[in-house]
């Protein structure tokens, strides 16, 4: 037996790898879930994979965070983008992600619709430090334009808030059988609309003081 | 299994907020049988008019807060001044002017959608902020090169979310005016219907182009140019037109030659589409209408109607006077339109075609001398009274079954906001009868 081109062979198996991982889900609606079996069905030893792939949902990691990668880059270079506030950036992400994935619901069914909205799957790592920075960005962005009320340390929740939000919508969508995605659109519009009428506004200012005025007395 | 949860959701957070304005109108009540318990009888009067206002205000409140049909719903009542109370009148006229806006973003992503390109693709120009509001979206201003354009752009979801809320305004609807569901069961799904059309965008594309082509013979009537190309369902684009807001022209300090010429392209544009094409405008809404130069500009084609041969028949044959004369031809003719059922009694019976020898009198006074001043104000404040009466007629309260026939909703409000307009225009216009009910001989 010769030995294969290292690049070229790579490269075979990589591709290969990453393509049975995908079909599995789109036939059964589910990831692997073994990774000896998904090598032995593919014919590649555990350490060639390896070479690869730390692990299965890794193969996932990549790709999503890859779709994220994407969308936040094309938006960014867009032309208007610079002059768009905290807000209209939010919902200009919100549109193209989803844009960006519609083609993979499949996928996204797996992944998102399974587990519930705090679920925390290795696969989503990636995508969801991603969002994190984008959405760190995006609250220091709404605060320096005074879009966002300044609330100091309690800021560092909002990307979490926001991640929280983001996943409901693709729960949203999931569920969504209006023709378009027309209601998800809506959706989005809406949620995101309230969403900055709380992050500007008192009432949640005057909540919290209620809470840091009631925790105390229960303990004194 | 919770495959409807997340719908349910928004549709129970806007049934919330009717039951929110339900529960408010009922507490004006609480608090106005209160008072009223302790006030004199002079004083009653008074505290109804306040529950009237303080109610409708929160009616509105509500309704401008769904956008959608209940928006939709609360400017048909407002040209039907017939059914309500002269104290909603004033917050539902607001309603064309207070509608929460979309966002930048959803519109390109409506673009995006609709065209697979963002507005800047197809335009040099396109503003971020809208120009205005529209009941089911809103219209922003665009441009290449020097041609200017509206686009109008629909908020997503509205037929989808339209049927849901008109079900939910329904008894809402039902119970501030009175009325029984069973009785007006057809008035709403003729409503629903024209409703439903209104979210066509393609729809309206059509009949815009079709009435501007078959109008285009009515002096000082005018019709923006429509863009197929730029436009989709849920997307229309036409010729941006400069000019008055009708109700600000009339409002203002125009002659009265110039009232008079832009009340007659309003009259003559009725009278030609209802009269010879069968297909109307139903909107006439002040805010569907501008003024340049002498000219009225007639924009907003989403509700149209068309009438069957046998029911133009049937509504217009009462134009004729003499009919209207004889309360015996009167009835019967009230019997063809199911206005009177057998089971009416003799004494409501001639209460009946009294009630509606008036009313109809009325209405129909413009056309019987073949000339109209609708500057009078004795004139509108008739119809006003005639109308609060009726509202009151204990007979007519008591009145159950299904009468007349579902078409009428928008003959009536057409007429109704056609005679408003006039009215506010104080423009004295030239009327004919429809030619098949003129005299044999006449002119």
């Amino acid at each position: 037996m010769s030995k294969p081109k290292p690049k070229a062979g790579n490269a075979g198996i990589r591709e290969r790898i990453v393509q049975r991982y995908f079909a599995i889900i789109a036939e059964t609606g589910a990831p692997a879930s073994s990774l000896p079996a998904f090598c032995a069905e593919l014919g590649v030893d555990d350490a060639a994979f390896h070479e690869f792939f730390p692990s299965l949902e890794a193969i996932e990691d990549a790709f999503w965070t890859g779709v994220m990668d994407h969308v936040l880059k094309s938006l960014a270079g867009g032309l208007e983008w610079p002059e768009f506030t905290a807000r209209q950036r939010l919902l200009t992400f919100l549109f193209a992600f989803l844009e960006n994935a519609a083609d993979q619901r499949a996928l996204l069914q797996a992944r998102f619709g399974a587990g519930g909205l705090l679920a925390r799957p290795e696969a989503l790592r990636g995508l969801e430090a991603r969002f994190k920075e984008f959405a760190a960005a995006l609250v220091a962005h709404g605060v320096a334009t005074g879009e966002i009320a300044d609330r100091g340390r309690l800021a560092a929740i909002y990307p979490e808030a926001l991640y929280f939000h983001f996943r409901s919508v693709i729960d949203f969508s999931l569920k969504d059988v209006s023709p378009g995605l027309e209601r998800t659109d809506a959706f989005i519009e809406k949620t995101v609309h309230l969403a900055f009428e709380t992050l500007r506004a008192q009432a949640f200012d005057a909540a919290f003081d209620v809470l840091r005025f009631l925790v105390p007395s229960r303990s004194a | 299994m919770d495959e409807q949860d997340a719908i349910h959701s928004t549709r129970f957070s806007r049934t919330a907020a009717l039951a929110g304005a339900g529960a408010k109108v009922g507490l004006n009540y609480l608090k106005y049988y209160g008072r009223r318990a302790l006030a004199s009888e002079a004083g009653a009067k008074a505290l109804e008019t306040t529950l009237h206002e303080e109610n409708a205000s929160q009616v509105f409140k509500t309704f401008s807060q769904l956008k959608g049909a209940p928006l939709k719903l609360a400017q048909m009542l407002s040209i039907d001044k017939n059914i309500l109370p002269a104290a909603y009148l004033k917050s539902f006229a607001q309603a064309q002017y207070s509608t929460p806006p979309l966002s930048y973003p959803l519109v390109v992503r409506t673009f995006r959608r609709e065209f697979g390109r963002e507005p800047l693709d197809l335009f040099d120009e396109f503003t971020r902020q809208a120009a205005s509001g529209a009941s089911i979206g809103q219209v922003h201003r665009a441009a290449r090169g020097v041609h200017q354009f509206a686009v109008k752009v629909q908020y997503p979801g509205v037929a989808e979310s339209l049927q849901n809320d008109l079900r939910v305004v329904k008894p809402i609807a039902l119970q501030v005016l009175g009325l029984r569901e069973s009785d007006v069961a057809e008035y709403f799904e003729e409503v629903k219907a024209r409703l439903l059309e209104e979210t066509d965008y393609a729809l309206e594309l059509q009949r815009s182009q079709q009435l501007a082509h078959d109008c285009a013979g009515v002096p000082h009537i005018r019709f923006p140019a429509m863009y197929p190309e730029l436009s989709s369902a849920r997307v229309l684009t036409m010729d941006w037109v400069e000019g008055e807001a009708l109700d600000r022209f009339a409002d203002g300090p125009a002659s009265q030659a110039e009232r008079d010429q832009v009340g007659q392209a309003l009259w003559d544009f009725y009278d030609h589409q209802i009269h010879q094409l069968r297909l109307f405008h139903a909107d006439p809404h002040p805010g569907n209408f501008l003024v340049r130069d002498g000219d009225v500009w007639v924009l907003d084609f989403g509700c149209t109607k068309a009438l069957p041969e046998d029911v133009y028949r049937q509504q217009f044959r009462f134009l004729d006077p003499s009919l209207l004369d004889d309360a015996t031809a009167l009835a019967r003719a009230m019997e063809e339109l199911q206005l009177l059922l057998p089971q009416d009694g003799p004494v409501e019976r001639a209460h009946l075609v009294r009630l509606f020898q008036d009313s109809v009198g009325q209405l129909a006074l413009p056309f019987r001398h073949g000339f109209h001043d609708f500057g009078d104000p004795e004139y509108m404040a008739a119809i006003y009274r005639n109308g609060q009466a009726n509202s009151e007629d204990k007979v007519l309260r008591k009145l159950r079954g299904r009468r007349g026939s579902p078409h009428s909703v928008y003959v009536n409000r057409a007429y109704f906001g056609l005679y408003s307009l006039l009215s506010r225009l104080r423009a004295r216009v030239k009327t004919r009868l429809p030619d098949w009910l003129a005299p044999v001989g006449a002119a």
